[in-house]
């Protein structure tokens, strides 16, 4: 474990997202994540947002007290841990779909796509626009509040051009991620597409078992970014 | 050329998985069943328990120190999870208990038909009221082996705490309640500070180190048991290479456990296993016929 300085905070009070900017870049790449320990309250794992941010959502007590961190702030860090997302080749169009704060680790991916001159859509789904935290074009609403109204997946049916090369990268919650599974498989393109998968985590090592998914993958070292063809339905379900 | 009979159970080779790694879940130990000896689950107790919060492991350099506390979703829901894998899997399941008394113990075994063993965790330096609290003392581990071995004729075998004055009077405990055999050693009670929040990284404060930092501590345990104890002895404790796997072995272990290992790699038992098997014919020897070897030449 290392320690770290946040040299910047930016807060999306009504979405109840916070931005922790670190003094240090953590060296990792899009889709991995760090063991965030906060003192006084737990050690959480959370994904990269940007080589030095991290982005994290009011859930839990712990979560809930990071909404408060000022600049000058130091916590914990081990990691960056686990398989990161792999990149598209040249011909291929990436579509990025969101749900909510799923946005994070796709945001990161995103910028690393544009770096290397990669075509890209943001599909970012949330459930009014309370909850937009970056503003791409494509914006899904549950409440028709912004944008397109319905869900991500939705949106991402109406934007998928089939007839091109394409490569599918998606972060959300569970049901999102599974309806966005069973479309993908539908169109007999599951190891096109990559899914964040999020389990609850004890050492993030690969050694204590708490997160193991089907076919004994561990969510901390084999993910959290799996493929579709890694991936059984009832990884969505427990 | 592998194979090892211990505690009554055969295996094809001695490398088993070591309790509290990747054992909470049928399909982390069905991977790594296809190259182990036999695997032991994490432990379980009656109730379902919370354990510690996070921070509850840490990786150092040269160890890992942890205090999960036992954390276990009761025998109930958990020999569901075991029984899906002792249907898909022949390698042996030995399932591992903890408990808070000795009668407590007994009460586990009828859980688990389908297990190959029992390992009794007397050992965990954790957990409040379970683990080392009863393997420190020694008529509470004649005991707890006692009355556990009135309820099952399956083997048992009781892995003992390093954290004791003299780690052979516990294992002759072991022996007189009837152990089959003793598994030594579990994690050294140990702690870590964080130096630029100064405060200790544990939520727990206290906990187990396991890993490399282990190796010489573990061997010196076996070589003692195995000079006083009949019944075999499991070699535990910084077991990472086919290298460490064989000093064990010499040293007089029956067979050996690898937990901390899956952090450099998972294919950790195979790589093990895979090199005894190479070293073995290159000498044209077998496994059994080195164990203790060592003492022969001391």
């Amino acid at each position: 474990m290392y320690c770290l300085r946040v040299v910047e905070v930016n807060r999306f009070e009504r979405a109840e997202v916070v931005s922790l900017k670190f003094d240090r870049k953590l060296r990792g790449h899009p889709g991995q994540f760090v063991m965030l320990n906060v003192f006084g309250f737990e050690e959480i794992p959370i994904s990269l947002s940007s080589p030095d941010t991290l982005m994290i959502k009011a859930a839990g007590e712990t979560t809930r007290y990071l909404q408060k961190v000022k600049k000058g702030d130091l916590f914990g860090i081990r990691g960056p841990f686990g398989r990161p997302f792999s990149l598209p080749a040249r011909e291929e169009k990436s579509y990025l779909v969101a749900g909510g704060i799923g946005i994070a680790p796709l945001n990161y991916l995103y910028a690393r796509l544009k770096e290397m001159g990669r075509d890209v859509v943001v599909i970012h789904g949330v459930r009014s626009s309370d909850e937009i935290l970056f503003d791409y074009p494509e914006i899904a609403t549950n409440d028709g509040s912004y944008g397109f109204k319905g869900n991500a997946v939705q949106l991402f049916k109406r934007l998928l051009d089939t007839s091109e090369p394409f490569r599918v990268y998606a972060c959300g919650p569970r049901p999102m991620l599974f309806s966005l599974y069973r479309e993908i498989k539908r169109l007999g393109a599951l190891e096109r597409a990559e899914f964040s998968l999020e389990r609850y985590m004890r050492c993030g090592i690969g050694l204590c078992g708490s997160c193991v998914k089907s076919g004994g993958l561990r969510v901390c070292v084999e993910g959290p970014v799996f493929r579709g063809d890694e991936i059984s339905e009832g990884d969505f379900l427990v | 050329m592998l194979e090892v009979e211990v505690a009554g159970m055969k295996l094809r080779n001695p490398v088993m998985l070591a309790s509290g790694i990747l054992g909470s879940k049928h399909s982390s130990l069905l991977r790594i069943a296809e190259f182990a000896g036999a695997v032991v689950s994490k432990s379980v107790g009656v109730e379902r328990r919370e354990g510690y919060r996070n921070p509850a492991v840490l990786n150092r350099k040269c160890c890992i120190v942890n205090a999960v506390g036992l954390a276990s979703p009761g025998a109930e829901v958990f020999s569901g999870e075991l029984r899906e894998f002792s249907m898909k899997s022949k390698t042996p399941l030995v399932v591992s208990l903890f408990a808070s008394r000795p009668d407590e113990f007994a009460s586990l075994a009828d859980y688990f038909p389908f297990a190959s063993a029992f390992e009794l965790n007397l050992s965990c330096p954790h957990a409040e009221n379970a683990g080392m609290v009863l393997g420190v003392d020694e008529k509470l581990v004649k005991k707890c082996v006692q009355v556990i071995k009135d309820v099952t004729d399956k083997p048992v075998l009781a892995k003992l705490t390093p954290n004791v004055t003299d780690i052979v009077d516990i294992g002759r405990a072991a022996e007189e309640g009837g152990a089959d055999a003793v598994v030594a050693v579990n994690t050294v009670k140990a702690m870590a500070v964080d130096i630029f929040s100064r405060k200790p990284v544990l939520s727990n404060i206290r906990g187990g180190m396991s890993g490399k930092a282990l190796k010489g501590i573990a061997l010196r345990c076996v070589w003692d048991l195995y000079e006083e104890l009949e019944i075999p002895v499991i070699g535990c404790g910084g077991i990472s290479s086919w290298k460490d796997a064989l000093e064990f072995i010499l040293a007089g272990a029956s067979a050996v456990q690898v937990g901390s290992a899956f952090y450099y790699s998972y294919r950790a038992i195979e790589g093990i296993v895979r090199g005894l098997e190479e070293y073995l014919r290159l000498t044209g020897e077998k496994i059994k016929d080195l164990i203790g070897a060592a003492h022969e030449n001391a």
